[in-house]
């Protein structure tokens, strides 16, 4: 009988410090690599606890000097390297890029998802209907359309272009995360505001908004999130780091199999600094708002 | 309701539904149309200036094609092994982050780190774990002595779906536990009390409590993981490109690679058209087994 309540009150310890170590290896094993020297990367086997750490991956990215050492291991890596120095200027385009997004769907989400979550007008049901259907079609059987469309508004290479398509893409979860959450708040305190002169939009602001902050900071949170971590749209829109965001400038840095592993470390260490942050910052409401919207019937 | 102030309230509402529903319309029934009529006219690159409309050629050439077969094979495949392990695992999971243990509130916070960061940097992070001249999986195998020399995970057809695959359930579980999280806490307590009672096991309980209870969530579960892996793109990007030979190139890469890369716009219009109607049906079917199951609720 002790034997089996060991196992009872052991087993999700063992269970639960596995499931941390499998999450946070592979972080571990990015960082490590980011602040060790392109030779120790390729002992074979690896050093589990690194012998040499350096700061010259951070600094190549930070001011172009090269790290010691990859002038031996071939001419053109520094050359291809040179390209993870663009992650800096696309951290700056996918910041603008994401807060936009996140500010669309915080003021159109916000006001769509209380009309549609107070308010009887004709089409209201097929028009709630179609924004989150919407959200059904396949990224990729649009891609080209979206390339014609946004090349005839002369809005290639252009923040605009990701702005509304993350936009079209973040907007319904957003609004119907947020019609849910405003069905959830009582009527009463709006309608004696009515009674007191007060429109639909002041209503709104003054007495809904308050009441749900947390429920439009996660909404806000997850567009933000969506937008800063797209990759198939960015790809397709952007060309020049103009407004190429992150993720472009990562991946296809990252693809070219002689890069150098310890420069591109960096630049991986630098992409999930914000979206990390900003899970970190928003995960109350971010699990609150998930835990309410799937078990609200 | 004064005939007045029903008119302002209807000018109002629409006023602050129609931009999101007409941005929303700008960016999906005309893109759909787009591809749709772009699917029976044949587009190619190198010929801009003739689109002759060809009926269903497209959709035929596409069917018939050997690599479509193919593509829906592996893309099948992997959906078969992400959709069951995502949900399973999840399930799993959840109680991990439920249980009263004195690591869960640390696993709490850790759960959210990948999914919040993005696709493309999970798929970077495994391309080099599983590298086969600086992997940490083959740094790991072979300091246990159990291969040689390290081995090129990535370039074989079997190993290198597993890998991606590795990769995607690493990055998908954290949202599917934190879903069945949220279920399983709306379990009121007394229930388990009574089957307790009543001298049930905790298998029985499982059986007969907990996994009809979150039925709900089981199927949002299940159909938001077979898109998101029947949609799967920005893994094979970065870990495989679609190789070795076509065996990680999943119907979202074909269809990339299809347009993006051969040109062939019409055949990729048709492509994706039907990749959206197979998203449709899917849909569908979810519906019915939603509205199924709400009779059985009630």
């Amino acid at each position: 009988m002790s034997g089996r309540r060991v196992l009872r009150s052991g087993l999700p310890v063992v269970l639960s410090l596995a499931l941390a170590a499998y999450i946070l290896a592979p972080f571990a094993w990015v960082a490590l690599s980011s602040i060790q020297p392109e030779k120790e990367l390729f002992r074979v086997p690896p050093r589990w606890i690194p012998r040499v750490l350096t700061v010259d991956n951070y600094r190549f990215v930070f001011t172009g000097r090269f790290p010691a050492g990859y002038e031996e291991t071939g001419i053109a890596r520094g050359r291809i390297s040179e390209k993870a120095r663009d992650a800096l200027p696309a951290l700056r385009n996918s910041t603008i890029v994401a807060v936009s997004v996140a500010l669309a769907n915080l003021v159109l989400g916000t006001l769509a998802a209380y009309t549609f979550s107070r308010l009887r007008f004709p089409g209201a049901g097929p028009l709630y209907s179609f924004i989150l259907a919407s959200r059904l079609l396949p990224p990729m059987a649009v891609a080209i359309p979206y390339y014609l469309i946004v090349n005839r508004l002369g809005l290639l290479d252009r923040y605009a272009a990701l702005i509304l398509i993350h936009t079209v893409f973040t907007l319904p979860f957003t609004v119907w995360f947020l019609t849910v959450y405003f069905r959830r708040v009582p009527p009463d305190l709006e309608e004696a505001a009515f009674v007191d002169g007060c429109t639909r939009l002041q209503a709104l602001v003054r007495i809904v908004v308050p009441v749900t902050a947390p429920a439009l900071a996660a909404a806000t949170a997850f567009s933000f999130m969506f937008s800063y971590n797209d990759f198939p749209f960015a790809l397709f829109v952007t060309s020049t780091i103009r407004s190429q965001t992150i993720p472009v400038i990562v991946a296809n840095t990252a693809i070219n199999p002689d890069v150098s592993f310890g420069v591109v470390a960096v630049t991986v260490v630098l992409t999930m600094l914000p979206p990390v942050a900003f899970a970190m910052a928003f995960r109350r409401y971010i699990t609150r708002g998930l835990i309410t919207v799937t078990t609200t019937r | 309701m004064p005939p007045r102030r029903q008119y302002r309230e209807t000018r109002y509402a629409y006023a602050t539904v129609l931009p999101v529903v007409l941005i929303v319309a700008l960016f999906t029934l005309y893109p759909f149309a787009f591809a749709l009529l772009t699917s029976l006219r044949e587009v190619v690159l190198y010929r801009p200036w003739s689109q002759p409309f060809v009926g269903l050629k497209n959709y035929l050439d596409v069917v018939r094609s050997e690599f479509f077969v193919a593509s829906w094979q592996h893309t099948l495949t992997f959906v078969a092994w992400a959709v069951p392990l995502a949900t399973l695992l999840g399930f799993a999971v959840a109680h991990l982050l439920n249980a009263r243990t004195p690591l869960a509130p640390l696993l709490n916070v850790v759960i959210l780190l990948p999914w919040a960061i993005p696709t493309v940097i999970s798929g970077i992070i495994w391309a080099w774990i599983f590298n086969s001249s600086y992997g940490a999986f083959n740094g790991a195998l072979y300091s246990l002595g159990l291969i040689d020399s390290y081995l090129p995970w990535l370039s074989r057809p079997r190993s290198a779906l597993a890998c991606v695959l590795f990769a995607h359930i690493w990055k998908e579980v954290p949202l599917t536990s934190i879903l069945y999280l949220a279920a399983l806490q709306a379990i009121p307590e007394e229930l388990y009390d009574a089957a307790r009672v009543d001298g049930a096991g905790a298998l029985a309980a499982l059986r007969r409590i907990t996994v009809p209870l979150v039925l709900p969530t089981t199927l949002i579960v299940l159909v938001y993981e077979t898109m998101v892996g029947i949609v799967t793109f920005d893994l094979l990007y970065v870990m495989t490109g679609g190789g070795p030979a076509g065996a990680t190139s999943l119907i979202s890469y074909y269809l990339y690679n299809s347009m993006f890369v051969a040109f062939n716009f019409g055949q990729g219009a048709a492509l994706a058209v039907l990749l959206a109607l197979a998203l449709v049906a899917l849909i569908a079917l979810y519906l019915r087994l939603l509205r199924s199951e709400e009779i059985y609720a009630t």
